[in-house]
């Protein structure tokens, strides 16, 4: 679970700083001497049964009195509560323990929905999913990040409405996630912002879906949301140490250990594009170093190598996409190594040999039980899966690979919506969090939200100057 | 020709190039013996029948039997019955259309499950993944369908008006990319018209979908239906009301080819390649039953069909000839 993540994340700009804090309790339901007041228990008594419940630990009145120790009576009131709100439904008989059989209670993940979309250099995904984080529908399409931040957040806006018009009904949007195309940072009193990509850093993305939607926004690294996705729902389920490695414009990892996503101190963990791949490469990498790993192995040196194949004549399918599209792409090579080009296969054993050496440090340093291989470049075909675990086993320490699994993952694009959905439902819920929301019933409600609405709106809209007053007659 | 649209999880569609057999792999399809089942959601339209002769054939070249073609009459409890009956006779395959999202995604899981091979057709429920819960997706580009039905109807549009759309209620891969890729390519290319919506939930309803573009406050100058037994019905409409708006569509089916041909009312359509389909389903199963794995989504893109080439195209479509009523109809309109 993402316990600390989710604790940090109600307040809409992700930070703990105590200016923010206290700008979600209003002053009557502060603390005071140190000693919660009535209500603050009350609201942590409804957090603590409504995460039982959701989390399946309990599902009848008699296993919540059980489990939390609370009174029958105070179990009662809290459950009416959350009944009123319609967090809860009343589910089929339990089994019973002697005399009749206990009437069960459900999460209701129904009462709201989630946004959440996947913006990668490519492409963009959208998708609603219900309040445990499960994708109800989703869309993909092509996309060029080349058009700008402005032209993006459009579209991404005009097919959100659209999902809502297919199957908002009445249901409120109680919280929206966004998979992010490269390092997130956050900031103290400020939404998180996008690192490293020119055109984007500095561009309001959180603050515009804050205004449109009115409803809290988490953004992350796209890679990590992706790791969390596929170890929550993909063929990683379950497994607590975990890679994923996103093989597509850039290389970047997800890593999940102990089930924990580690994020880093300013967002940017995972970035194994740049890792030195060694002395005889002098390629100049975005970042301004030199003989980075995504210089020799990423998607632009496949097709840089390709086109050179095409160019000199050594293969047939390379020169073809040369001739019909006049450029040769990774996929491209990925293709020709398909239909069994013995050259384009080449280009590919010596990416993953590299991606393997880079991923072999990672290996060593966390010991994770499997490795799932991702993105465009990642589903090309088995010869890069075979020299990617060749190069792992073979610069791995023995003790680390023993029960190492290396396979491509299986979600696509949906890791990404799927873990931004799970990121969003992990802090929605998360005890601290519901506490802030529960006595408005949605967080959309919560006090804490119209604040940070009316910040991004201003900084959207600049500051608001105050009207002069109408000239006398 | 580029596939425009991508799958249902983000994947890049592949080429039915990439599914053919080695010799030495059709001999050992044979020596399987393969049994499949086909789910489809209906048997009647001309599509379903395109696709269920081109599934057949390649199964049959390959020695794979086609032992049960069921047909779920568009009804979701239908189809979970027919799974529950296929997976206790144990089908080495079945290729299905899903007919719908969430409630038909845990019959096509426990087919897998069981150890039964699943190809799906045209759509794929939400939370379904390929390799684990099905072997490939087998479609149209139906992104780059629907993009193609706003080129052919652009033109007969007047400028500054509204465009209207027959959109399918249900949550289907295929009508949902055809639909968001009509309005993407209209708001880009034309921002001059508005974007006007009407939904059904069966095509058999689409006559009261119809009805209420025409009769709504927006009047509009043209209409998308998204697929030809839609389109059907919004014709007898217009033309029981006396209105000759301009229409285009998706799937070449019998009747609005001869519609396209009377040159009134339906002005182009996006078609699908339903037989050569059926031949990629079929070939991504044999794959699958000898061990090799598909790619996850393979796509087939469209062809754009006007008054012009709507004989041509029948051919390549359909892999025989037009009715001689088409063509008569056809050589009338020529004079």
């Amino acid at each position: 679970m993402l316990a600390d993540e989710g604790r940090k994340a109600i307040p809409v700009t992700q930070t703990n700083s105590d200016s923010v804090v206290n700008l979600q309790k209003p002053e009557q339901e502060m603390m005071t001497s140190g000693k919660p007041r009535r209500v603050d228990a009350e609201r942590s008594s409804l957090a603590q049964l409504l995460n039982i419940i959701r989390d399946g630990d309990a599902d009848t009145r008699q296993e919540l009195e059980r489990v939390t120790g609370l009174g029958r009576a105070v179990i009662s009131d809290r459950l009416a509560t959350l009944f009123a709100h319609n967090l809860l439904v009343e589910g089929e008989l339990g089994q019973t323990t002697g005399g009749r059989a206990p009437r069960t209670i459900r999460f209701n993940a129904n009462v709201g929905l989630l946004l959440v979309a996947t913006i990668e250099p490519s492409r963009l995904g959208v998708a609603i999913a219900d309040l445990s984080g499960n994708l109800v529908a989703e869309h993909h399409e092509a996309a060029d990040m080349a058009i700008g931040p402005s032209h993006m957040l459009k579209r991404l806006i005009t097919l959100f409405d659209w999902v809502l018009e297919q199957h908002q009904g009445t249901r409120a949007v109680w919280g929206i996630g966004i998979a992010a195309p490269g390092p997130v940072e956050e900031f103290p009193l400020a939404s998180p912002r996008l690192r490293f990509l020119p055109g984007w850093d500095e561009f309001p993305i959180v603050d515009h879906l804050l205004a449109k939607y009115h409803a809290p926004v988490w953004m992350r690294s796209g890679v990590q949301m992706m790791a969390y996705g596929e170890y929550k729902t993909g063929n990683a389920a379950g497994t607590g140490d975990l890679i994923y490695v996103n093989l597509s414009q850039n290389i970047s990892a997800g890593i999940i250990s102990e089930g924990h996503l580690h994020r880093g101190a300013q967002g940017g963990a995972g970035l194994i594009g740049h890792v030195a791949v060694g002395d005889g490469h002098d390629l100049r990498c975005s970042c301004g170093n030199v003989g980075c790993l995504e210089t020799v192995a990423g998607v632009e040196a496949i097709g840089r190598e390709g086109l050179a194949l095409a160019n000199a004549g050594s293969s047939r399918h390379l020169a073809d996409a040369l001739a019909s599209e006049g450029l040769v792409t990774a996929g491209d090579v990925g293709m020709a190594a398909q239909s069994g080009d013995s050259a384009a296969a080449e280009i590919l054993a010596r990416a993953g040999k590299y991606i393997g050496t880079a991923l072999a440090s990672l290996v060593n340093a966390f010991n994770p039980s499997l490795i799932s291989l991702g993105g465009d470049v990642g589903q090309t075909d088995d010869i890069l899966l075979a020299s990617i675990r060749e190069a792992v086993y073979r610069r791995s320490h023995p003790l680390v690979t023993r029960d190492l699994r290396i396979q491509r993952s299986a979600m696509g694009s949906s890791a990404g919506l799927s873990g931004a959905a799970l990121v969003v439902a992990d802090a929605i819920f998360e005890s601290a969090s519901v506490v802030d929301w529960i006595s408005s019933g949605s967080p959309a409600k919560a006090a804490i939200v119209s604040v940070v609405v009316a910040r991004a709106e201003q900084q959207i809209n600049g500051p608001q100057t105050k009207p002069l007053p109408p000239a006398a007659a | 020709m580029p596939i425009s649209g991508l799958g249902p999880h983000g994947e890049r569609g592949q080429s039915p190039d990439l599914l053919r057999l080695s010799d030495e792999e059709i001999e050992r399809a044979r020596a399987g013996k393969f049994k499949v089942a086909l789910v489809l959601h209906t048997t009647k339209s001309d599509w379903a029948k395109q696709h269920l002769v081109g599934i057949a054939k390649t199964l049959g070249d390959h020695g794979a039997a086609l032992i049960d073609v069921a047909d779920c009459s568009y009804d979701a409890a239908k189809q979970v019955a027919h799974f529950e009956r296929l997976i206790a006779d144990r089908p080495d395959a079945i290729i299905s259309i899903p007919v719908g999202n969430s409630v038909v995604a845990e019959s096509h899981r426990n087919a897998a499950k069981a150890g039964i091979k699943v190809i799906l057709l045209d759509n794929v429920p939400t939370g379904l993944l390929p390799e684990r819960d099905y072997v490939s997706l087998i479609s149209a580009d139906n992104f780059g369908l629907g993009e193609m039905a706003a080129q052919l109807l652009s033109p007969h549009m007047a400028p500054e008006t509204a465009v209207g759309i027959l959109a399918y209620d249900k949550d289907f891969f295929a009508t949902n990319e055809r639909e968001i890729a009509f309005r993407r390519w209209i708001e880009i290319h034309r921002p001059d018209l508005r974007i006007q919506q009407s939904r059904f939930s069966e095509a058999l309803l689409a006559n009261v979908a119809m009805s209420a573009l025409v009769n709504g406050t927006t009047k509009i100058s043209g209409v998308f239906a998204v697929w030809d037994e839609v389109a059907m019905p919004a014709i007898r409409v217009l033309k029981g009301l006396g209105i000759s708006l301009p229409m285009t569509t998706v799937d070449l089916g019998d009747d609005v080819a001869l519609a396209l041909a009377e040159g009134e009312i339906m002005q182009g359509i996006a078609a699908q390649r339903p037989y050569d389909q059926g031949v990629a389903a079929a070939r991504s199963t044999i794959l699958s039953l000898i061990g090799r794995q598909p790619p996850p989504w393979v796509a087939l893109p469209g062809l754009a069909v006007t008054r012009e080439t709507v004989i041509q195209s029948y051919q390549v479509i359909w892999h025989m000839p037009p009715s001689p009523e088409l063509v008569k109809q056809v050589l009338r309109a020529q004079g």
